[in-house]
């Protein structure tokens, strides 16, 4: 009994993984694919970049926009793929898909989730681009390291935030059950 | 019903979200930073040797050459002109997704008890191999796309698209992918079994 619960766990647990990794897979193909890059990474991209550049200035940087590019007297930064979000989005979004779980939960962890990824990036932007103007010799380990783990890390803490949520409430359905086969 | 289906195929999350698993994992940020700071030289040079290997067994005539020099790892070839430059890959990005394998694996209570260090490194090893084979996947793509009317002669649009979609895909998804799905395999806490006999 408790060897034959252990593999169904790990059975359910590799399915997961296979889930996973297939709908990243068919997300990458279509966030890659040149309609959808030049039709809404694009102008998503360029919003981040206005958006961040609005927060600059308020803070006291005086910073303009081209396109997806931010710049000001003392330094320029490009935001690319890798740096708007997408990256980790497209982890949040097949990992929650991935997990079983009743739709209505997963379209509030999506948009709860997607929302969180986007702040925590924009926070990324504005303190890139500020280290980038005042402390350049940090922005290359800061920008490829450290933020980028941050980001990713932060997107895999809300999909276990929301997971848990749904184990949380999956014990109660099963104690609920148990109370009533009894 | 359809949630009581759902939870039964729920995988065991084993880990729960609060302040010391937290703490546990800005540590194992922390220490994993500290040592890939440490020790990147050595592992690209691990990395170059290993990639310059897998490339060369399916050349004819062997002739890649890769060299880790300071943040890059130099890539050369002995039918290269004497003149020309040799274009340099950014390490770095390639492999500092071995500090996201350390946080995630603190997340463990225990997360230096004898098993889970075993499967830590276990989980490095094989990032490793996924570094090596990404490695080896940038040096085709630099091949392909690169090097203008050289790449053309040798590579064809089928072949110059998916050595630069399979590398543009390990920057965007494969790299961050790759730790989240280690440590999910081999480093999440194994939950109690549901049922006792």
């Amino acid at each position: 009994m408790k060897t034959e619960a252990a593999s169904a766990g790990r059975r359910r647990s590799l399915g997961f993984l296979a889930r996973f990794l297939a709908l990243l897979v068919v997300f990458y193909f279509v966030v890659a694919w040149r309609p959808v890059n030049d039709a809404v990474i694009v102008p998503f991209t360029a919003a981040i970049a206005r958006v961040s550049a609005g927060i600059l200035s308020i803070l006291g940087e005086g910073t303009h926009v081209v396109g997806t590019e931010i710049r000001s007297d003392r330094f320029a930064v490009n935001i690319e793929n890798g740096c708007n979000g997408v990256e980790t989005a497209l982890l949040f979004v097949s990992a929650v898909l991935a997990f079983p779980a009743p739709w209505k939960r997963r379209l509030i962890g999506l948009l709860l989730g997607l929302a969180a990824i986007q702040v925590i990036n924009l926070v990324r932007v504005v303190s890139l681009f500020w280290i980038g103007a005042h402390r350049p010799s940090l922005f290359t380990s800061s920008h490829t390291v450290l933020w980028q783990s941050v980001v990713v890390l932060c997107g895999v803490l809300l999909f276990l935030l929301w997971a848990t949520w749904g184990t949380g409430r999956r014990a109660a359905v099963e104690r609920h059950g148990a109370g009533k086969g009894r | 019903m359809a949630r009581a289906k759902d939870a039964e195929r729920s995988p065991r999350l084993g880990i729960r979200v609060d302040r010391r698993s937290l703490l546990r994992l800005a540590a194992g940020f922390g220490v994993g930073l500290a040592v890939w700071f440490a020790f990147a030289a050595p592992y690209e040079r691990s990395m170059a040797a290993a990639g310059q290997v897998l490339l060369r067994a399916f050349e004819e005539p062997p002739v890649t050459r890769l060299e880790a020099s300071g943040e890059e790892i130099i890539v050369d070839r002995s039918d290269f002109p004497e003149a020309s430059p040799r274009p340099g890959l950014p390490a770095g990005d390639l492999h500092f997704n071995f500090v996201l394998l350390c946080a995630l694996f603190a997340l463990t209570p225990r997360p230096l008890s004898p098993g889970h260090f075993g499967r830590f490194w276990a989980a490095a090893a094989l990032l490793w191999v996924v570094h090596v084979a990404a490695l080896a996947v940038q040096v085709e793509s630099v091949y392909a796309t690169r090097l203008g009317p050289w790449s053309e002669a040798h590579y064809g649009p089928l072949a110059r698209n998916l050595w630069a979609g399979a590398f543009h895909f390990y920057l965007i998804a494969g790299r961050f992918a790759a730790p989240f799905a280690l440590w999910w395999a081999l480093g999440r806490p194994q939950a109690p079994p549901e049922t006792k006999s």
